[in-house]
């Protein structure tokens, strides 16, 4: 348990060793967890749609069974999402689709082990899933974890309700789970037994599980690999801790990192912690160094993630706010009200940021601009409650909304 | 010879809707499906189990249906996601599932409730007619989603009909009403047309109560450490409490009709505090009963001096009847104690101190034969609200 000192100066020599890496092997151009390739956001996906509405391009729309904040995710030419429904909000739905047609392929439900207590805005889908090549994970708010194959196989399923009979979180849990060389990440911050914890694909068994501080969180883990060890960084509201994704061993703390709703950004060796809006420190093979290089004070987020895109950072709030900061100096370049709340997170891709609201109504900026002028290219509205965060893959943007899964694109 | 005839008849419609015998194969898969426990323990069986069990197409829907009744959660989920892959692949192959066999498995309440919900809802989604000739049998169905389907389905029904007063028919509904939405819902309706609905009488609010407090429970922690009153036989005795103030049982009672005790009313504020309830529910005979208690803050409920719940969590929220235990109810006199902690955050919203508990039967219904001793010593029904004004509470 070590909280890094490390000099800026001394990071040059440290930076040759970092290299970052998704320990899961996939498709280029998937959109494989929550906000993407180890969660930064972005994707290398081009000729994507600036403007769209309900009736114009739509490449396909197919109907969900119930609500979802969760994200949909993409791997290959299926796109996997979950829904919950029911007057406890204790049926659980994963659902699988066709990319590039919207034709739903299998459809499965679970009953609620956990608690299905949660804050009106949430639900039991609030977990964004995980897949790869061989299939999805999906972790529910009321702790129930299953795995599928790619058919629609189950090939495990656990109760950690069952298993850790003290979970409890009745806002609802929301942390998204990952993949790591092989190995099921699964984030438990909650009022009960909380933990880390690395499952085994095949069976669901757990490989380790470490013991973190019983208090509330909904942040997702982030990978990195330093030297020959692959880390799990994950936040909380008492820190961020790098653990050896091989043990689950605490390798170090940052204390200043605690963030408990938006979740980190990693690019290279510099991270982006939703501390005192967003503030950028510099990372060394022993964790964070304890002085922020910059901090945006403006880009107090709420619940969304921030986006480090094309040199710059982005930040939309739950005051319905859009923030622009330089991403070399941390220098405001924008920060104007948008068209209602955000709980989504933006996400950048084609030179563009999509910045979508609570409401379904997406603002697309161009990410070069350095005003709020130059910046909206579209506003782009569906109309319908959105509070999960996009994805991007195969040339299309996956919406989800509270009834609908859209692919929008040509 | 008529007579043969009908018999014959009967028996050949009866034995169409039993279930055909599962083969050994699916029999197998589903015992090593059933043997999951904790932790993924028995996943590496149950996962080819699976497989083959789903393999086995249409004729293994019923068998898996049925096994759902004598599984733990997570084996019933493993065969929940099973029905999904069955009828998934039979619609793929154009082929109908057995509607007779389907209807005589939702109407047979001896199976798990949620594995009838499960067939139901297959039935309704092949036989349209299914709604309205299966929904008026379940008014009183230990499925919760079942019964609350059927409450809705009957009050269409009354307030569609051309009849001067349907108040008699309302409170009959009512009776049959569990969930909060739908009790509140109905409560509204019987009293519009004239009619009486105790909501508190409905969920067996505990409306007496003796109280006690603050003890001291520093750095939040007071969840952990057992004080004496927890494992009271009676309101009786004096106990230290925080500060070294002596404390005694007061007799308290409520007139909220959601049998609420305020304790920063009744206790005054305190923070890193705990309190205990202590309540006496008479039985008229052994009774399997249902402890729920609503509050902001970590609780802990006792029965006759054994703990048989506890949640550790502040101010997230109260959500109804989220602390939930089960144990059962001796005949003659029980004694209830409900520890209600405070942690020490100082927002304005995590304030609250407060708790509501009710006695019920699994469905969250009223049971039979209960009532809780009043501040005067006399039995007096659950949910029993004097049209005197409830304890006076501190300014």
């Amino acid at each position: 348990m070590n909280t890094t000192h490390l000099k800026l100066g001394s990071l040059a020599g440290l930076v040759a060793c970092l290299t970052l890496a998704v320990a899961s092997p996939l498709h280029g151009g998937d959109w494989p967890q929550f906000r993407g390739t180890n969660a930064t956001g972005v994707s290398d996906e081009k000729n994507l749609p600036t403007e769209w509405s309900k009736d114009k391009g739509i490449k396909w729309k197919t109907p969900l069974p119930a609500r979802g904040v969760s994200s949909p995710v993409v791997v290959g030419n299926k796109v996997y999402v979950t829904c919950s429904s029911g007057t406890r909000d204790d049926r659980l739905h994963v659902l699988c689709f066709e990319a590039t047609t919207g034709k739903q392929l299998w459809h499965r439900q679970l009953q609620a082990t956990g608690g299905t207590a949660r804050h009106p805005k949430s639900c039991m889908a609030a977990n964004t899933p995980v897949a790869d090549e061989t299939g999805v994970y999906a972790l529910f708010a009321s702790a129930d974890l299953a795995a599928f194959d790619s058919d629609g196989t189950l090939r495990w399923y656990r109760s950690l309700t069952g298993d850790y009979p003290t979970i409890t979180n009745v806002v609802g849990m929301a942390a998204s789970p990952i993949l790591v060389n092989g190995r099921l990440i699964v984030p438990m911050d909650n009022a009960g037994e909380s933990f880390l914890a690395a499952l085994d694909t095949k069976y669901g068994k757990n490989v380790w599980k470490t013991e973190r501080p019983r208090v509330i969180s909904w942040t997702t883990p982030l990978v990195r690999t330093v030297g020959t060890t692959t880390e799990v960084l994950f936040a909380g509201p008492n820190g961020l801790t790098g653990y050896d994704a091989a043990t689950g061993e605490s390798r170090w703390v940052f204390k200043g990192g605690g963030s408990s709703i938006p979740s980190p950004v990693l690019e290279g060796d510099s991270l982006y912690l939703p501390v005192g809006g967003v503030s950028k420190f510099a990372l060394g093979a022993q964790g964070v160094t304890e002085k922020a290089v910059w901090a945006v004070k403006e880009a107090q987020t709420g619940y969304p993630s921030p986006l480090i895109y094309e040199g710059k950072v982005f930040a939309t709030s739950s005051q319905g706010f859009v923030v622009c900061a330089d991403a070399k100096n941390g220098k405001l370049l924008y920060q104007e009200r948008a068209k209602g709340a955000f709980s989504a997170s933006p996400i950048g891709a084609d030179g563009k940021v999509y910045c979508i609201n609570e409401t379904g109504s997406c603002t697309v900026l161009d990410a070069k601009a350095r005003d709020w002028g130059d910046a909206v290219l579209a506003t782009n509205d569906l109309g319908e409650e959105t509070l999960g965060t996009p994805a991007i893959a195969g040339g299309l943007i996956f919406i989800r909304t509270d009834k609908a899964l859209y692919a929008i694109g040509k | 010879m008529h007579v043969r005839f009908w018999v014959a008849a009967v028996l050949v419609v009866a034995l169409s809707a039993m279930p055909a015998p599962a083969d050994d194969e699916t029999v197998r898969a589903l015992a090593k499906i059933k043997a999951v426990t904790k932790e993924g323990k028995g996943n590496d069986d149950a996962g080819p189990a699976w497989k083959t069990l789903v393999s086995k197409g249409g004729p293994a829907l019923l068998p898996t249906l049925e096994a759902v009744d004598d599984s733990n959660p997570t084996s019933a989920n493993w065969l929940r996601a099973a029905v999904d892959a069955i009828t998934e692949a039979e619609k793929a192959a154009s082929r109908k599932l057995p509607a007779d066999k389907l209807e005589a498995f939702v109407t047979n309440t001896k199976f798990a409730p949620s594995a009838r919900r499960i067939a139901y809802e297959l039935l309704i989604a092949q036989d349209a007619d299914a709604k309205g000739r299966l929904l008026p049998g379940f008014l009183n169905d230990r499925s919760p989603d079942l019964r609350r389907d059927a409450v809705t389905h009957k009050l269409d029904i009354l307030e569609k009909l051309a009849r001067p007063s349907i108040k008699a028919d309302l409170e009959s509904l009512f009776a049959f009403t569990r969930d909060k939405d739908q009790v509140e819902l109905l409560a509204k309706k019987v009293k519009e047309n004239g009619g009486k609905a105790s909501v508190a009488g409905h969920f067996g609010f505990v409306t007496y109560s003796n109280l006690i407090g603050p003890f001291d429970g520093p750095e939040s922690k007071g969840f952990g450490i057992a004080y004496k009153p927890e494992t009271a036989a009676a309101a009786t005795g004096t106990f230290k409490g925080k500060g070294d103030v002596e404390l005694k049982w007061a007799p308290h009672s409520t007139s909220d009709p959601f049998g609420t005790f305020n304790l920063n009313k009744l206790l005054d504020k305190h923070k890193n505090a705990v309190a205990y309830a202590l309540a006496v529910v008479v039985a008229e005979r052994e009774t399997s009963c249902e402890f729920r208690v609503t509050s902001p803050t970590s609780v802990k409920i006792f029965v006759n001096q054994k703990e048989i719940f506890g949640r550790d969590e502040y101010h997230h929220g109260d959500p109804f009847d989220a602390n939930t235990g089960k144990a059962t109810l001796r005949k003659g006199e029980n004694v209830i104690v409900v520890k209600v902690c405070q942690n020490n955050q100082t927002e304005q919203w995590a304030l609250r101190w407060q708790f509501q508990l009710r006695l019920c039967d699994e469905t969250g219904g009223p049971l039979a034969g209960l009532t809780q001793i009043a501040s005067d010593g006399k039995p007096v029904p659950l949910g029993f609200i004097t049209e005197m004004p409830a304890t006076e509470e501190k300014k």
